[in-house]
């Protein structure tokens, strides 16, 4: 059964409604703190720990990697791709690590699983491209300025 | 049977069985590093030492025969204290260099450090290092990571029959290395690397190629030489890595030689022809079983069939080739200068025999003659092999091949119709002492080659008449 409401004639023409309306839109227009940000020139600060674009740390101008195969163990996005080699001043190194960040789904169990402290994940979260990206060794050290 | 107690569970044994194997039997697990049960019992890394009722001291499982009514104790505290105690000893000068090394994965020093060893080491000191000297071909050494089992010493002394490793030195400075540290000499040096409890001797070959935690195993036999030895194909996204022994204390026990263990390395080869070839140049099946018919239409044609095949094989052959090549003659060949079964014989005093192929006494008992030479009214060949049977010279004539070929002996045929390697075919071999083994297809054939059954009845379908005159 509908219950029939009295409306007077306050409520029969909105207006106080209106008003009351639209003071909710003029307050948080103008009086309330923002909370978008003028993105390309001004930047949020995320928290060491965020998982961004991998990276590949390097002491002294080395790469810490090993090519130990341990992250493409434990990906389960089976994205990285590992060719170990030899050279004279390292017993084992990467001549091959890709990533295919399409793929990745950014858990970090690479950073996790690395015993060299080699693979880490970054807080650079611009990673739009118009092509599909592979991150190969090069860039990976680079991410970073080789650090 | 006589028994004997081990961790409160009664277990029949043979006399003269050591702990190890009877424990074994039971499915309790005793740790060892120096014992193998191919190899002679030396007791000196005392891992394997376990509690005894009656006997004051721990006894090295490893040399302790098993006596009926023997109390056994393999997981008591003291026990588990002398493992622990071991494991941290061992450890002392072991590098961490598992990230590094090939072994890990399969190590015993790693996998017993996990069940037995503590979790952390209390080594502060420097750890002992050595400088390499180059072991040759076969194996790369690293004398950091060794432990001193000597399993390489009595391998070479007991088995290879060559005294090639030595301990030099004493106590903390030990140090196997060859002979004046020449390269090792013997062609069962692979088997180096396989009883190594850890990563010190490991297969150059496979250096570095794949973690072994990739690998999927296949159980098969070596198609090397007429002994059949029992191995495992190591594969991963259809590339063979390495092939290791499978026991089968009939045949091979423990062991295969570096020529049957290296042999996959032509299933992978870049020159191997991996699809239909007409007068030397890529065609399609179609046209080439087409031309094949062709060119041996009319012909005076000889079928050599090689004996590295499967009895399979050689069967379908034996219905096929009468009819559709009728009186052509057939020979097996495989070996130069050795074809027939008789002439087989050792070509060592451990594994090799003289034949170099695998199915030389199985295709011998199905009715194929051995091949000698050439008779005279010949002009053609049909040559139809697997991938490890030598080819006869074929001095100009006509040929045309089945089966794996490389890339130098495209010239010889007019048409090549490319085939399986024993790593990509299921089928039953036949070794010297007469016993039928299983071959299992381990990896897809690569390209467009395809198995023998399927070309023979693309052959017998294909729209041209039949190539024999």
């Amino acid at each position: 059964m509908l219950i029939e409401k009295k409306k007077g004639i306050l409520q029969e023409l909105y207006l106080v409604e209106i008003i009351k309306g639209l003071w909710i839109t003029m307050r948080n227009m103008l009086f309330s703190r923002k909370v978008t940000i003028q993105f390309p020139e001004e930047r949020r600060e995320y928290s060491e720990r965020f998982r961004g674009a991998h990276y590949i740390k390097a002491t002294n101008g080395v790469e810490n990697c090993t090519a130990c195969m341990l992250c493409p163990t434990v990906c389960p996005a089976e994205c990285i791709h590992i060719e170990a080699g030899e050279r004279p001043d390292k017993e084992k190194y990467p001549v091959k690590f890709e990533i295919d960040v399409l793929r990745c789904c950014f858990c970090g169990m690479c950073e996790e699983a690395c015993p060299k402290d080699a693979i880490k994940l970054s807080n650079i979260y611009e990673m739009s491209t118009t092509y599909r990206e592979v991150y190969d060794k090069s860039f990976l050290l680079d991410q970073r300025g080789g650090k | 049977m006589s028994k004997c107690i081990i961790d409160g569970r009664e277990v029949e044994f043979t006399p003269g069985q050591n702990l190890i194997e009877v424990a074994k039997k039971a499915g309790i697990d005793i740790p060892f590093f120096c014992y193998h049960p191919g190899l002679s019992v030396v007791a000196q890394c005392r891992m394997c030492a376990v509690e005894i009722e009656k006997m004051p001291k721990l006894q090295t499982a490893c040399s302790t025969v098993a006596a009926e009514g023997m109390v056994v104790k393999t997981k008591s505290p003291r026990t588990a204290q002398n493992q622990k105690a071991v494991m941290e000893f061992l450890l002392i000068n072991h590098p961490l260099d598992c990230p590094i090394c090939d072994k890990s994965g399969e190590c015993d020093l790693q996998d017993n450090s996990y069940r037995h060893g503590d979790l952390y080491s209390r080594y502060t000191e420097e750890r002992r290092t050595y400088l390499d000297l180059d072991m040759g071909p076969v194996i790369q050494k690293n004398m950091n990571r060794c432990i001193h089992c000597t399993r390489c010493i009595r391998f070479g002394d007991e088995i290879a029959g060559i005294r090639e490793m030595v301990a030099l030195q004493r106590g903390n400075n030990t140090q196997i290395s060859t002979v004046d540290g020449r390269a090792l000499e013997t062609d069962y040096a692979g088997n180096y690397a396989d009883i190594c409890p850890t990563g010190s001797l490991t297969v150059k070959d496979f250096r570095f190629k794949k973690r072994v935690w990739f690998l999927k195993k296949t159980s098969t036999v070596c198609e090397g030489c007429s002994r059949g030895c029992n191995m495992e194909i190591h594969q991963d996204a259809n590339v063979i890595y390495r092939c290791i022994p499978r026991e089968n204390m009939q045949i091979n026990k423990y062991w295969l030689c570096d020529e049957g263990r290296f042999n996959f390395q032509y299933v992978n080869d870049e020159n191997r022809v991996v699809a239909p070839m007409v007068n030397h140049s890529v065609s399609d099946w179609g046209l080439s079983i087409d031309q094949a018919k062709k060119v041996l239409m009319g012909k005076k044609i000889a079928v050599l069939v090689g004996s590295d095949l499967t009895q399979e094989e050689g069967s379908h052959l034996l219905e096929f080739l009468p009819k559709h090549f009728p009186g052509s003659p057939i020979f097996h060949f495989g070996t130069p200068g050795l074809n027939t079964a008789e002439k087989d014989g050792d070509a060592d005093r451990i594994l090799k025999r003289k034949s170099k192929t695998s199915n030389l006494h199985g295709l011998e008992k199905l009715g194929f003659q051995g091949f000698d030479k050439m008779p005279k009214e010949i002009n053609a060949v049909l040559v139809i092999r697997g991938g490890r049977a030598i080819l006869p010279d074929l001095k100009g004539l006509v040929a045309v091949g089945l089966g794996v070929f490389m890339a130098p002996q495209v010239e010889e045929f007019s048409v090549i119709l490319p085939g399986t390697s024993f790593a990509e075919k299921d089928g039953t071999i036949v070794n010297y002492e007469g016993q039928a083994q299983r071959i299992r297809r381990a990896i897809l054939p690569p390209g467009q080659c395809k198995g023998l059954s399927e070309v023979l009845m693309m052959w017998v379908n294909s729209k041209s008449s039949s190539g024999a005159a």
